[in-house]
């Protein structure tokens, strides 16, 4: 299958990303933006299916159990350079 | 939105030429990889001009803009916003092959005595190291979105049929009177959200298995609420050398046939999920 990235259909996965994902800035030199979270958050609430919610509840707590022992893993198996990064 | 509703609510400083410093950002869309002191047009947010600022073999691309975030009620005009933002990081990415793409609405301010265009030039001498690993790092690479979700209905009726367990709840159940039903369909309700989710840890542990060979590195991201009839059960961002991306589509499209099963694959995206954090 191909990998689809039309505007529309997308937007979602985009916004996922352009709100709450990359580069980090030192916070001492950016502008404060306390209320740029909220932003994202009226945007995705108005766009239908934002929200972490799953269907019937019933595989919550299955999705944040397998999300922390994913985590877990992967600090465990850290290249020596990670763990420089979190210990700073 | 216009500068002056932006500005708006801001005192007044006393010294003007203070003012215009303290007041100056730079809105910053991505680190590229190029060694480029240049002006890409007016590209940028509400059609600012896009430039870039050096330092030596990298640089930030920017827009000069007031100092104040971009803030709007107005489900449209935001979604303008980060659909350029976006357009941007595409622009600088194709241009210059790889990229550290930052989020929404980062601008990095003026101070007293430092330009906000000096700051970006410390900023950039300052993590210069991190950076370049960084870049390092997803060279030669995008994210994609994978998604999986399948139709609990379709899940659960075969667990029905090949759960024993299930499958003789679910039998004794005709055979009760009201009451007792009732009492029984609750056991079965929570066998089956146990047998579900043994059943999702199986698929998931498969597929992470399956899809990772495919990629340099994943994160596994919240699931979201899915479409009617459809539950996702893994949502993953995966970053994938860019000559690999058919050889995952294939393993997919895998997925994707399995009655019961839908995969959802988006991409390339600059590698958002992959420049931060440690």
């Amino acid at each position: 299958m191909e990998p689809t990235r039309n505007s529309h259909a997308t937007l979602v996965d985009l916004l996922d990303r352009v709100l709450d994902k990359g580069l980090v800035i030192n916070a001492d030199i950016i502008i404060s933006l306390a209320g740029v979270p909220l932003i994202g958050v009226n945007l995705r609430a108005a766009l239908a299916g934002m929200e972490t919610m799953l269907e019937y509840g019933l595989m919550k707590e299955w999705d944040a159990r397998t999300r922390a022992r994913e985590s877990e893993q992967r600090k465990k198996n850290v290249e020596p350079i990670c763990i420089a990064q979190i210990a700073r | 939105m216009s500068l002056e509703t932006r500005r708006s609510g801001k005192t007044q400083a006393t010294l003007a030429s203070e003012a215009i410093v303290e007041e100056e950002g730079r809105y910053v869309y991505c680190v590229a990889d190029a060694r480029e002191d240049m002006s890409l047009g007016k590209i940028g947010i509400e059609g600012y001009e896009v430039h870039t600022i050096p330092h030596k073999d990298i640089c930030a691309v920017v827009h000069s803009c007031p100092a104040q975030p971009y803030q709007s009620d107005d489900q449209e005009v935001v979604e303008a916003w980060v659909m350029t933002h976006q357009k941007v990081i595409d622009a600088a990415w194709e241009r210059w092959s790889t990229v550290l793409p930052l989020s929404f609405d980062t601008i990095i301010r003026g101070e007293t005595e430092k330009s906000a265009e000096q700051n970006v030039k410390d900023w950039l001498k300052q993590e210069y190291e991190d950076i370049k690993r960084r870049i390092e790092k997803v060279r030669g690479k995008a994210e994609y979105g994978v998604q999986v979700f399948w139709e609990p209905k379709v899940i659960a009726q075969s667990l029905t049929s090949t759960s024993p367990e299930i499958k003789r709840l679910d039998e004794e159940i005709k055979t009760k009177p009201k009451g007792l039903a009732y009492m029984y369909r609750q056991r079965l309700e929570n066998l089956m959200k146990h047998e579900m989710e043994t059943k999702a840890d199986e698929y998931f542990k498969d597929f992470y298995g399956r899809i990772r060979k495919y990629t340099d590195d994943v994160r596994v991201e919240k699931t979201k609420k899915a479409e009617p009839g459809l539950q996702m059960i893994m949502n993953l961002s995966c970053l994938v050398y860019r000559d690999r991306y058919t050889e995952l589509g294939e393993e997919l499209e895998k997925i994707n046939r399995r009655r019961g099963f839908a995969v959802r694959f988006t991409g390339p995206w600059p590698p958002y999920s992959f420049v931060g954090g440690a």
